[in-house]
């Protein structure tokens, strides 16, 4: 195992649980742009420095496309099981991609980019599957596409510069696709809007001791700060209506 | 001349046509002279050409070379109706910069590197899909989108990088090369929309401009197909593995596309759901290509990608058409239409034409050649006359048409010429002679002065007649392309070259043509040919059972 790559590996790694996990926006930008910036090292050899130098830029880029999009405070729902389930997932996930490098033939990649693809993939499913706000729905759809590359990565190794190329417009265009739906959610009055047009399909039992926040009128759970409800926690889902009550003599 | 001319023309219009979204005449002006460029480089674009950007291979085709025209000159077609009818800001902009990431998809080479393209070109459709200054529903609709397209590009990349190597031990091993394949084919299921994985597509349907909807689900997704098509000859079916159960999950998830996108088309009274489904539809077919690992289906599979594409282009713009005429582009409430639209009647006869076919035509043979590939006989039978049920679609269209005209299409726009103000008449004062010459001469001159100042409002008025001609226009394409015009199916038949056989490089270097087969011959895309060089080894293929 090469130390100075598994190190590279697990920022980018940091990075990716960052994102998913971070309610503030700017730290889930920051999460995202970390991933960016690492995922291009983990790569045996290195890319030539004109590649390593696309993929910085365009990685700002792309970071910059996000807080154009996300400018604001309104934070996000964050992730429901909290960053150390995250990490411990997302380690899990590398352990196995690392013990499974190749995928059954020679690998030509470093095993810590496979590692690091399997974590961020991993990762990526949460908001992928779960999300109910299209921020966090993005970024999981971000750090799915990363993941896929890294793992893309470690089995047939690093691109050329031409492909570099190419990875640099769809980093680009990732954060350019989710800055704009960002932007368009906060238009619409916050990023909960995944399910601004369409009711639950059925009954959701709520966990134990979860909180969640009542519907407004589109449909859609508001994320901000409800009054009686401690900071980081969602209101309760009112109830079923009630059959009112009368006092019996 | 290689492809690159064509990419840059599209990269650089289609990104100042965005910046400069805001004016809406200049954002559209440049559109269209990129796309004017990029119809003449794709032109100029020699099918043997071959370009190496740090080791990423772009080479040309002679299919490359027909989807780049098209592409440029339905994106005008499109953007002329955008123009006409419904203006959205971003929409020129975003079919310049597609169109040149779908064609940048299909010339790269190296199929992992052509999956990140592809998916990077289906990105930029999301600024159609959400636009800026969308609410809610549009981030919900992007989201989706974006969900369906990062799914889709994982897999593709995922599969692609797995047997991308020397794949060693696992090479006798069925399951690998089987689960990248069935990994691929549902990636470019999820990318077309094709049912089951049809529930973005349908938020798409609803929320997206009508004259980016073709975009979003037809040529972009194509370009992922053609780039599956590629990889799956070159690295599945070259090992002749028994994969008929992957085959039958395709080609099942093709069947279903074709059957309900045809129903659910019937049923809708939303005119740009009907355009949805019947892409839904037409997807199958083309995921049927993909259940073909047969050299038999590229020719037909090719050809149907390019008739595909073109025929949904025309019918979307013809519902852009339809509701910027009378604002509504619910069915109930356009009975009438026809009467006062009938140039749109008839490209609506031409786009069903060319959809459907008849047996000889090039759509309808390539259509069915693929479903006989993919499908067993008697199940081919039913799946083939299954398209005629498009009938009973365009039929119910036309029917309402030449009903009554109801209060929205009586107060909506005609296609009658038009002219805003009546101009005014000049009585000759003068004498005879001279005096009276130099009069007509004034007359003359002050007359085309009163043409010209009413022009840009003349343009306007008849705003509706001029998206009939685009359209008309485009369902002609159409019907050309479904016809084997402008050498569809010899384009669909030639075969690329593998990536080792690519030559000189650098901007406009050419090779000779490869010889490509003869009209019948079943040379697959897996025989990759090497041109100029003559002496490397043809790999053939062989699809017999390993034993």
């Amino acid at each position: 195992m090469n130390v100075g790559l598994a190190i590279v590996a697990g920022i980018a790694v940091a990075g990716a649980v960052l994102a998913v996990s971070a309610r503030d926006v700017r730290a889930a930008v920051l999460g995202i742009l970390i991933l960016l910036l690492a995922a291009p090292l983990v790569a045996s050899p290195l890319p030539s420095p004109a590649a390593i130098l696309a993929r910085v830029a365009s990685g700002l880029l792309a970071a910059r496309f996000l807080t154009i999009g996300l400018r604001g405070e309104t934070p996000t729902a964050g992730t429901r099981i909290g960053w150390p389930a995250e990490a411990l997932a997302a380690a899990a996930a590398a352990v196995v991609g690392f013990g499974s490098h190749g995928l059954g033939a020679l690998p030509l990649g470093p095993a810590e980019a496979q590692a690091a693809g399997f974590a961020c993939i991993a990762l990526a499913i949460g908001p992928l599957v779960t999300a109910r706000d299209v921020l966090r729905l993005g970024i999981g759809a971000f750090v799915l596409v990363l993941g896929a590359v890294l793992v893309g990565i470690g089995l047939d190794g690093p691109p050329g510069d031409g492909g570099q190329l190419v990875s640099s417009f769809l980093t680009v265009a990732l954060g350019g696709a989710v800055g704009v739906i960002g932007a368009a959610a906060r238009s619409g009055g916050g990023y909960v809007a995944i399910d601004a047009t369409a009711e639950p399909r059925g009954p959701r039992p709520p966990d134990a001791h979860r909180l969640v926040a009542p519907r407004d009128d589109r449909g859609a759970v508001p994320v901000g700060p409800v009054a009686g409800v401690p900071p980081g926690r969602t209101p309760r889902r009112p109830g079923p209506p009630r059959p009112p009550t009368v006092d019996v003599p | 001349m290689t492809v690159l001319p064509f990419l840059l023309v599209a990269a650089v219009g289609g990104t100042v046509s965005l910046i400069v979204r805001g004016s809406r005449g200049w954002s559209t002006a440049v559109a269209v002279g990129a796309l004017l460029g990029m119809a003449v480089t794709a032109m100029a674009m020699s099918p043997t050409a071959t370009i190496d950007i740090g080791g990423a291979v772009l080479a040309g085709s002679a299919w490359l070379r027909i989807y780049a025209i098209l592409a440029a000159v339905v994106g005008l077609g499109l953007v002329a109706v955008d123009v006409t009818a419904f203006h959205e800001p971003d929409a020129p902009g975003v079919i310049v910069i597609a169109s040149g990431a779908a064609v940048l998809a299909i010339a790269l080479q190296d199929a992992g590197v052509a999956v990140l393209a592809a998916t990077a070109g289906g990105l930029a459709g999301i600024l159609v899909a959400a636009p800026l200054a969308g609410a809610a529903r549009a981030a919900f609709v992007g989201a989706r989108e974006l969900r369906a397209i990062a799914i889709a590009g994982t897999l593709g990349i995922l599969a692609t990088a797995w047997l991308a190597r020397p794949v060693g031990e696992i090479a006798t091993q069925p399951a690998v090369f089987g689960l990248a394949y069935l990994a691929f084919g549902v990636a470019v299921a999820v990318r077309f929309g094709a049912i089951p994985f049809h529930q973005w597509a349908a938020r798409v349907a609803d929320a997206a401009p009508g004259v980016a909807l073709p975009l979003l689900m037809a040529w972009l997704p194509a370009a992922f197909a053609a780039v599956a098509l590629v990889w799956i000859d070159q690295s599945v079916a070259l090992i002749a593995l028994p994969l008929g159960t992957e085959r039958a999950l395709i080609a099942a998830v093709g069947t279903v596309s074709i059957v309900l996108g045809l129903v659910a088309a019937w049923i809708q009274d939303d005119l740009e759901h009907v355009v949805g489904y019947s892409i839904v539809a037409d997807a199958g077919v083309a995921l049927l290509g993909l259940a073909v690992l047969d050299p038999a289906g590229w020719e037909p599979a090719r050809t149907w990608l390019l008739v595909f594409v073109v025929a949904r282009s025309a019918f979307a713009a013809w519902v852009v058409a339809i509701h910027g005429g009378f604002g509504t582009r619910r069915l109930p409430e356009l009975v009438g239409w026809a009467r006062r639209a009938p140039v749109l009647a008839i490209a609506l006869v031409a786009i069903a034409a060319a959809s459907i076919g008849w047996p000889g035509l090039t759509a309808w043979d390539a259509r069915s050649a693929l479903i006989d590939l993919a499908l067993p006989r008697p199940m081919a039978i039913l799946v083939t006359i299954a398209p005629i049920g498009a009938l009973a679609i365009y039929g119910r269209i036309l029917l309402v048409g030449f009903g009554q005209p109801r209060d929205v299409v009586l107060e909506g726009r005609s296609e009658r010429p038009r002219w805003p103000t009546p101009l005014p008449r000049r009585p000759m004062v003068g004498g005879p002679g001279l005096e009276r010459g130099f009069e007509r001469v004034a007359h003359g001159l002050s007359g085309s002065l009163d043409v010209l100042w009413v022009l840009p409002s003349a343009v306007r008025a008849n705003r509706m007649g001029f998206a009939a001609i685009a359209v008309l226009l485009l369902s002609g394409l159409a019907f050309l392309v479904s016809g084997g015009g402008l050498g569809v199916p010899e384009a669909a038949r030639a075969v690329p070259q593998a990536p080792a056989s690519a030559g000189p490089t650098g901007p406009g270097s050419s090779q000779p043509p490869p010889s490509s087969p003869g009209p019948g011959s079943s040379a697959g895309p897996g025989s990759s040919e090497s041109p100029g060089d003559g002496g490397s080894p043809t790999i053939q293929p062989s699809f017999a059972p390993v034993p």
